[in-house]
């Protein structure tokens, strides 16, 4: 099925990591609004091509736009500028930053991007998921499932036009894994990014139900996309 | 086409307020990871800045209380005679004029007698301050038949308050013991401690008749507000011949002064060599906390950050940091300089409290901040490539070395330390010396690490499972040998070199300087009872040997030749090595050249010579003044300028240690000028000098006697204050190396804790662990002594042979003994800092992991 006005668009892309091979030539169009589920055993190459899909790592070849940036042309630093207010990411192991209390840690991307009012936007964005009381927690002081809405909190606090998640309940046991899974589904929607669409969703999973619940799953086997099919 | 990162939000680093509230929220409280950094400028900069407080301080005092130290706005010095009525006159006309005479005499109370500065005041001393007494009194000039007594002379003498000795011919009474005298430290230096007595006593005493060595001291403190150092210069140009000595309050203890300033650079110096040290363990701090912020950096990084905004924030982490250890040093030292005052004793005056001295401050400051640059610049360029990536992939490539980010920053600050340094010391060439040696041994110190990890990498593994482990954490990736043998080694080379120079000059004064100096030196030896002298001291030692020379004093006022002489008053510089012209010198004829002495050029003059004065002057002086055969040198003998020509230059035996002059005159030059004879007596190895000494303060009540042994107690006592100095200020530079060492341990702990798990999951013991780490840190060990041993003993070496020109004599026992405390002291820290990962419970770490 041919997706218009994709926000990714990927031809050929390869990613070779020493003399490993890990991506090996994948095409792949999503379309703005879309959530899709990425599927396949591990080693398959799903959280490098994520990486790549997100900015963070660069690909061997191929051609990349991500929310209208040429990938390849831009360096670290401007992949890093690229990431700011349009990209958000959630990661298994949360990755806040253990310094920083709840709030502070929604702010940063915030501040990162010169957003106004960041302080205030991050204690809305927390109390949305259900956090308003653990504000000045650090993450030491939170549980896994409250460190993970920290950090849902705070990728989709600047609005961001897509939304990575690699295996975000992977940490979590399954009731807490379903919570937070379902908080995911519902504040993609909550507010409309500045392109007037819902934020783009695309999650790395091992788990069949929640790749039920997104409107594609698409496969990796040995760094290439062995199926893609529309649910 | 689009360029990377154009027309993108935010295409400029984050503003320096953002980076700043980040900054500020990746900093703990307690600087969890920074403490290294902390710690090490703390001790660098504390070190700093104690020694330029209390440098500063001391030469404040000094010319704050320049009046008082001088005892008046001007002093003028005459030696063998008293001023004339027309210089009495002149002075009178300044404002209030007090006149007294200093001496050396010796004092005598039963069996006892000790050599005293005797000093004879009026009634108008002192002009400026008080003398205050033990018992609390406020006291001038002792009344008649009493004399102030410092402790030392009264502890010398076995006396009381109220006890009666023997001055010359005359017996006083010990009134009080002086508490605090104004003008002691203006009085200059002298064999013996002081006693104070009233004017007319010494010339009643029979201490004082022509050719006597005593000083006529005038000080004078002015009516008007006249400039001393004006004044200074009308006085010599009304009384050129006079040979005045003058000194103002302006410079009222020049040499002090200069000895201050000098120990002062010097010990700045010492401390900021460790500070170098500091700054191995400030990289190592920061290199390490990075590592441990990788993760938070590469979320930064995934939040949008780019290498600068990385770059910005890390940099107002550590520099916060760096500023906090570097104000709290400050503070130390600030806090310290008034207990090392205390420890002076006394010795130098220092404002009492606590100093705050902009300047030193400043500069211990700038230079811990300049170092924190240097060594953190490379660290932080790094922290630029740490990638997002790190935390989606365990293991990333290798990060490259960010060079040209750090090369800018680490040569400016290299730049303006060596700017700093030489830009505010009084001798720049010393110093640049100081800095290319410590670049040296550094760079040297540097190179040995890196050659021993090479080489241990690739010896033979041992079969021995510890011992292989050992070795192994010796050249592992992310070792710290390096950077552990650099600061240690420096440290203990320090140690080492400090033992090796101490127990050398020890070594050279209880040794070697006894045995070439005379036992006893006598002075002021009445010309007519020379014989009588003799003949004393054979009564009471017939083996001794005993010589005798003429001993008169005088200024040079003019050399060159004829017509063409230059005064001395005019030069605007003295030329380099020309010591000679500062001051009056001792003055001697003989008819034979003196023994030791070897001529270069010219001849000696004829037995009987009757023509033109002649003089035979020392080949150094004459080499620096430019001086050759038949020019003249006019000199000031008690207030007449006489002149003679040179007839030929001599080279002095200086190590003799007997008494040799710059100046010998033919006898027909000067022998008619009133005078006394000095003398030096050499017993016979294993003779008892109390006899000798009782036997001549009785018999020469005039003369002064001093004995080699006392002086040389008195120079070692002062030699041990010196090293205290510049141990204390070495110490710092093995803190600074300890701190490296915890930091290290601290830094490779992760790995090491992983490392001993598994070794205990294989069924290692905690013992058998252990003994890894006592193996390591035993292997360590000999290498460090095998650094420090060599090396500090060499710049020793270089130092005592070299620049004092003293036999190297080590005490070997002495400086194996410092080197195996200190390395004690390494091998204690390092296994008390890796008692955690001992204890580290396997099953835990292994589910952390």
């Amino acid at each position: 099925m041919r997706v218009t006005s994709p926000i990714i668009a990927a031809r050929g892309l390869t990613l070779i990591l020493g003399q490993t091979e890990i991506l090996k030539g994948i095409d792949l169009e999503v379309g703005a609004g879309e959530t899709l589920a990425l599927l396949g055993p591990s080693g398959s190459g799903k959280s490098s091509l994520m990486a790549v899909l997100s900015g963070l790592d660069r690909a061997t070849g191929g051609e990349l736009s991500v929310a209208g940036e040429n990938f390849p042309a831009l360096d670290e630093d401007a992949l890093a500028r690229a990431r700011r207010g349009r990209i958000g990411i959630v990661l298994q192991a949360f990755h806040l930053l253990p310094t920083m209390t709840a709030r502070e840690n929604v702010a940063t991307p915030l501040e990162l991007a010169g957003v106004p009012r960041a302080w205030d936007r991050a204690a809305q964005e927390l109390t949305a998921v259900g956090l308003g009381h653990r504000l000045d927690h650090y993450p030491a002081q939170l549980s896994g499932g409250e460190q993970q809405r920290v950090a849902i909190a705070r990728a989709l606090a600047p609005r961001p036009a897509l939304l990575f998640a690699d295996e975000p309940t992977g940490n979590l046991d399954a009731a807490t894994g379903a919570q937070i899974i379902d908080l995911l589904f519902r504040r993609r929607l909550a507010d409309a990014v500045p392109s007037g669409s819902v934020t783009t969703l695309l999650i790395i999973t091992h788990d069949p139900d929640l790749a039920a619940r997104c409107s594609r799953v698409v496969t990796l086997g040995d760094g290439r996309i062995v199926s893609d099919v529309w649910t | 086409m689009t360029s990377p990162g154009e027309g993108l939000p935010g295409a400029g680093p984050i503003p320096w307020a953002t980076a700043w509230r980040l900054a500020r929220r990746g900093l703990s409280a307690r600087f969890k990871g920074l403490r290294l950094l902390l710690v090490c400028l703390f001790l660098g900069v504390g070190a700093l800045a104690a020694i330029g407080t209390l440098t500063g301080s001391i030469e404040r005092e000094l010319a704050a209380r320049g009046r008082a130290i001088l005892g008046g706005d001007l002093e003028l010095e005459v030696w063998q005679r008293d001023l004339t009525a027309a210089e009495r006159a002149a002075l009178d006309a300044l404002g209030t004029v007090s006149i007294g005479t200093r001496l050396q005499a010796m004092a005598s109370a039963g069996d006892l007698a000790a050599p005293v500065q005797l000093k004879a005041v009026d009634g108008r001393w002192p002009l400026v301050g008080q003398l205050r007494l033990q018992d609390g009194q406020l006291a001038g000039a002792p009344p008649a038949g009493t004399a102030w007594m410092s402790e030392g002379a009264m502890e010398r003498l076995g006396l009381r308050v109220g006890d009666s000795f023997t001055l010359g011919t005359a017996k006083l009474r010990a009134g009080g013991i002086i508490a605090d005298e104004p003008d002691r430290l203006g009085e200059g230096f002298a064999w013996g401690p002081p006693v104070i007595v009233g004017a007319q006593m010494p010339g009643a005493a029979g201490l004082i008749a022509p050719g006597s060595q005593y000083r006529t001291r005038a000080r004078v403190s002015f009516r008007e507000p006249y400039n001393p150092e004006a004044a200074a210069t009308a006085l010599k140009a009304r009384f050129p011949s006079a040979g005045f000595s003058v000194r103002t309050r302006d410079k009222a203890a020049p040499g002090t002064e200069r000895f201050v300033t000098r120990m002062g650079e010097f010990l700045v110096l010492v401390g900021l060599a460790a500070l170098v040290i500091a700054g191995i363990g400030i990289g190592l701090g920061v290199s390490s906390w990075l590592e441990s912020r990788r993760g938070a950096i590469a979320t930064l990084k995934v939040l949008g950050a780019t290498s600068r905004d990385i770059a910005r924030i890390t940099v107002l982490e550590v520099g916060a940091a760096a500023l906090v250890g570097s104000v709290a040093g400050l503070l130390a030292g600030v806090l310290v300089t008034p207990l090392l005052a205390r420890a002076l004793g006394g010795l130098l005056p220092v404002a009492e409290g606590f100093v705050i001295d902009g300047t030193a401050l400043l500069r211990a400051g700038a230079y811990g901040l300049l170092v924190a640059l240097v060594f953190t610049a490379l660290p932080l360029a790094r922290a630029r490539a740490f990638p997002a990536m790190a935390l989606m992939r365990a293991r990333v490539s290798e990060l490259r070395l960010e060079w040209r980010y750090a090369l800018l920053p680490a040569a400016a600050g290299l730049a303006l330390i060596a700017a700093l340094a030489l830009a505010t010391a009084a001798q720049p060439v010393v110093t640049a010396w100081f800095l290319a040696g410590a670049v040296g041994v550094l760079a040297l110190l540097g190179l040995l690490g890196r050659a021993l990890q090479y080489g241990l990498a690739r010896l033979p593994s041992p079969h021995r499972p510890l011992l292989r482990a050992a070795l192994a954490n010796l050249h592992r990736p992310g070792n710290q040998t390096g950077a552990l043998v650099t600061a240690l080694g420096f440290g203990l080379s320090a140690f080492v070199l400090l033992a090796a120079v101490q127990s050398s000059l020890d070594a050279n004064i209880a040794g070697r300087v006894p045995a070439r100096a005379p036992d006893f030196f006598v002075l002021d030896i009445p010309r007519e009872r020379a014989d009588q002298f003799v003949a004393a001291v054979r009564q009471t030692a017939p083996a001794a040997r005993v010589r005798t020379v003429p001993n008169l004093r005088g200024a040079i006022l003019a050399y060159g030749p004829p017509g063409r002489m230059v005064r001395v008053a005019e030069l605007k510089e003295q030329p380099a090595g020309a010591w000679a012209l500062r001051g009056e010198r001792g003055l001697t004829y003989a008819a034979d050249l003196p023994e030791g002495n070897v001529l270069t050029a010219g001849t000696w003059w004829t037995t009987g010579y009757s023509g033109p004065p002649l003089v035979s002057v020392d080949v150094n002086l004459a080499e620096a003044l430019g001086l050759r055969l038949g020019d003249r040198i006019s000199v000031s003998l008690l207030g007449v300028e006489r002149t003679a020509n040179i007839a030929s230059l001599r080279r002095i035996d200086w190590d003799s240690l007997g008494f040799n002059y710059v100046l010998v005159f033919s006898p027909n030059a000067i022998a008619d000028a009133p005078h006394n004879l000095a003398a030096t007596i050499d017993l016979p190895a294993g003779s008892s000098t109390g006899g000798l000494l009782r036997r001549l303060v009785r018999a020469f009540p005039s003369s002064s006697v001093v004995e080699t042994g006392a002086v040389l107690r008195d120079a070692r006592a002062l030699l041990d204050q010196m090293s205290l100095a510049i141990l204390a200020a070495a110490s710092v530079a093995v803190l600074a190396g300890l701190a490296v060492l915890l930091g290290a341990v601290a830094a490779a702990r992760a790995a090491r804790t992983y490392d001993t798990v598994i070794l205990r999951v294989l069924g290692a013991g905690r013992a058998q662990v252990l003994l890894v780490q006592v193996f390591e840190y035993a292997v360590l060990g000999a290498i460090l002594a095998a650094v420090a041993l060599p090396l500090g003993s060499a710049i020793g070496w270089a130092i005592i042979v070299k620049l004092f020109e003293f036999e190297w004599l080590p005490d070997w026992g002495t400086i194996l003994a410092v080197l195996a405390a200190g390395l004690a002291l390494v091998l204690g820290f390092a296994l008390t800092a890796s008692l955690p990962v001992l204890r580290a419970r396997p099953a835990r770490v292994l589910r952390e992991l």
